[in-house]
């Protein structure tokens, strides 16, 4: 499926994703101190580097997005899915 | 006494029918309180079986038992510490993977426990289909399927808890195992940490001082600095061999093992055609069907609440104030009896025709919207909106609520993940005006000024709860949690389960609140009935007419108004001597009265929620700061007035 290679992904946050599009958790981009708790709940979610995410749809008004992960559906607020970092494959 | 006991810990993740699960079990046995010095329900209740009198403890719905939440600090000291019997893990069959991780940490724990794989049905709708052998095979933990909305396996349940409790079962769960090079650093981790002294087992120590657990991390330091040192050492190992920080590393190694785990045991049959509630689903959180939707389910809950609340009220009120007669019959109508009955009886009768017709229909609809898991669609459709003062989605349900009453809005709080979050979204709740101080602003402004000023006060309360929300924000510490939210399908909500959810937190909220109401309304009664009464509003002279160029008997009703906010009206017409308020009201002196009862104080049984909610401390604080508020809003608001010209 892959057959492009490295040239045919891209990494970009997850907020950034279109509906209906699809990303591979590359990483959660968080400071120590602060970071930590927020970090750690998301992976708790499930969203940890090596899963796929699938961008179901966005609130209006710069709102939540809802994704697919592990098989269940999470509503995820945008400001911290600008700091889950995806790789896409390139169309 | 020869009695056997044993006791019986529900855990699992949110949303997995752990409170069906509770209810089938202890019924009407139930005590809801709080977790000590918690904001956090802890539900307990008691059950006979098998000549056991079988203790259970809900434990709050939680995804993880890594500490961060205060759920989650809880649930983990209660297994480690006060060492339930048998824990019973309910697992929602049709999300298998994410309660499989959760699982997996209890497993490490190693608490004897048995799994009850429930929503079967669910799962079997979504085309999931499980091997249960094959999963007890190897988690090496007894695995009951149930259904607990048809009742279905529960028995099976208690028997397995029994018969493990009683040591026929073995129970002991196999160590997860993680991937090779973390794997050999857990294990010489263990042996360095070995008796830690803390209440839990050494692998486990050592999971989470790599996992980066705070809690544990701080502990160790103390007990075992060369254990915690050596953990250090190995983490950096680990992040150079992967590339990724070792808490990231553990988690994902965990997650990965709960999904090897699933794949074994599932076998998935995708569904022909889109079920029900994926279609409710993609409606209600549709970006414009979503918001109509909204709309209409909320003003129902609003009607519904109001009507059934009104009706109620009328038959409590004329049932209530219908003894009085029989009262003055048996006591007379001396001095002490007048007392009681303007002090406890009234105060009673207050308490049971305000908060208690409102609540009731309250608890049932709001447990009717949570269970089915349509709440958590309006905290994704408002999630937006409440950002702006710095809470999230979720917080848009207790908000709302405040418009109908403040109690159940500040009860309502709880759905907030963290205590700081909490006691932001009480703050600007209280300053919702309620049903009560409704009646203030539509009777007093609305009547004699004119409806569109009502609705300029309206704005202007928005306009604080909006200013203050984004100031409570800033000032208390603590970092902002964005929206972090499961979904769930959608379900039927189990009658039952929200019936005895709504019957035993009224009863929890009647021994806070009672108590507190009767002792406010003898005071007050008392100092009328010894004549201070005019002592007090004499001393609030400076204020009232002073500073707020309010007539000086504003003062007294001031004073009740914090009984019941509405009666500073009906006090108002009755010591002004008239129903018409233009006659003895400037209009300046209307809207400077109603800007004052809207904020001035959160009324009796507001500030008893808030007292059992957050402790005497925060709530003392609030009250405090709203007086201040009110009156700095109220001064200004005269003088601003006057300066425009108006008087």
């Amino acid at each position: 499926m892959s057959s492009a290679g490295e040239s045919g992904k891209r990494k970009l946050p997850l907020a950034m994703l279109k509906d209906g599009e699809k990303g591979i958790v590359v990483s959660v981009k968080s400071g120590y101190g602060k970071g930590w708790g927020f970090k750690k709940r998301l992976m708790d979610m499930g969203i940890t580097p090596g899963t796929e995410i699938i961008v179901v749809k966005s609130a209006p008004f710069h709102g939540p997005m809802e994704i697919l992960v592990r098989g269940y559906r999470l509503a995820i607020g945008r400001g911290m899915a600008e700091r889950v970092f995806v790789e896409v494959e390139e169309t | 006494m020869g009695e056997k006991r044993l006791v019986i810990a529900l855990a699992g993740n949110a949303n997995v029918g752990k409170s069906v699960i509770f209810n089938h079990l202890t019924r009407l046995h139930q005590h809801i309180g709080n977790w000590p010095g918690k904001t956090v329900e802890k539900a307990e209740g008691t059950l006979h079986f098998k000549g056991y009198t079988v203790d259970v403890v809900d434990l709050p719905g939680i995804y993880s038992l890594s500490t961060y939440s205060i759920e989650e600090s809880i649930s983990r000291r209660f297994i480690a510490v006060d060492k339930p019997d048998v824990v019973v893990n309910v697992v929602d069959a049709s999300v298998l993977e994410r309660n499989l991780f959760f699982t997996l940490q209890l497993m490490e724990l190693e608490t004897p426990m048995v799994i009850a794989l429930n929503q079967m049905d669910v799962a079997s709708r979504k085309g999931i289909q499980i091997d249960v052998e094959k999963l007890e095979e190897i988690l090496g933990v007894p695995v009951v399927p149930t259904i607990a909305v048809k009742g279905v396996g529960i028995f099976k349940l208690l028997e397995k808890a029994v018969e493990i409790f009683e040591g026929k079962l073995s129970a002991k769960p196999k160590p997860v195992k993680y991937g090779e090079e973390v794997e050999q650093r857990i294990e010489r981790l263990a042996e360095a940490v070995g008796d830690s002294g803390l209440p839990y087992p050494a692998r486990y120590v050592a999971i989470k001082l790599l996992e980066g657990d705070r809690e544990i991390q701080e502990e160790v330091e103390k007990t075992k600095p060369q254990a915690a040192a050596l953990a250090r050492s190995l983490g950096e190992e680990l992040e150079r061999l992967h590339g990724h920080s070792c808490p990231t590393l553990i988690t994902s190694e965990r997650y990965q093992a709960a999904n090897n785990i699933a794949r074994e045991v599932q076998r998935l049959v995708p569904p022909l055609k889109p079920t029900l509630g994926e279609k409710l689903h993609s409606v209600t959180t549709h970006r414009v069907a979503g918001y109509l939707v909204m709309a209409a389910t909320l003003l129902s809950m609003f009607l519904f609440v109001f009507t059934v609340g009104n009706i109620l009220s009328e038959l409590l009120s004329s049932l209530l104030y219908g003894f009085k007669p029989f009262f003055e019959g048996f006591f007379g109508t001396g001095f002490i009896a007048q007392l009681f009955w303007g002090g406890v009886v009234e105060g009673l009768i207050a308490g049971a025709t305000i908060a208690l017709p409102y609540v009731i229909p309250f608890y049932l609809a709001l447990y009717f919207l949570e269970d089915s898991g349509y709440l958590s669609r309006i905290a994704f459709l408002m999630d937006s909106v409440m950002h702006r003062m710095g809470l999230h989605g979720k917080a848009f349900i207790p908000l709302l609520l405040g418009y109908g009453c403040n109690v159940p809005a500040c009860l309502g709080c709880r759905i907030m993940e963290t205590q700081r979050e909490r006691l932001i979204a009480a703050f600007v709740t209280t300053l919702v005006p309620c049903a009560a101080r409704t009646v203030i602003i539509l009777g007093l402004v609305g009547r004699f000024i004119g409806i569109q000023w009502a609705l300029v006060l309206y704005v202007l309360d928005l306009l604080v709860i909006f200013l203050l929300g984004r100031l409570a924000f800033k000032i208390l510490p603590g970092e902002p949690t964005g929206l972090i939210m499961e979904m769930p399908d959608y379900r039927l909500p189990h009658l039952r389960t929200v019936l005895s959810q709504t019957w035993f937190r009224l009863l929890e909220f009647l021994k806070i609140a009672f108590p507190l109401i009767i002792a406010s309304t003898l005071t007050v009664k008392l100092l009328e009935a010894l004549g201070m009464l005019s002592f007090f509003t004499s001393l609030l002279a400076p204020v009232t007419v002073g500073w707020l160029g309010l007539p000086v008997e504003t003062g007294v009703t001031l004073l009740f108004g914090v009984l019941r906010k509405e009666l500073a009206l009906i006090m108002l017409t009755t010591l002004l001597g008239t129903a018409d308020l233009s006659q003895a009201l400037t209009p300046v002196q209307m809207t400077v009265f109603t800007i004052v009862s809207m904020f001035y104080i959160p009324c009796v049984a507001t500030i008893a929620t808030l007292v059992m909610e957050f402790g005497w401390r925060k709530a003392l604080v609030i009250t405090v700061s709203e007086v201040f508020l009110a009156l700095v809003l109220g001064g200004l608001a005269l003088r601003i007035l006057v300066l425009a010209g108006l008087r």
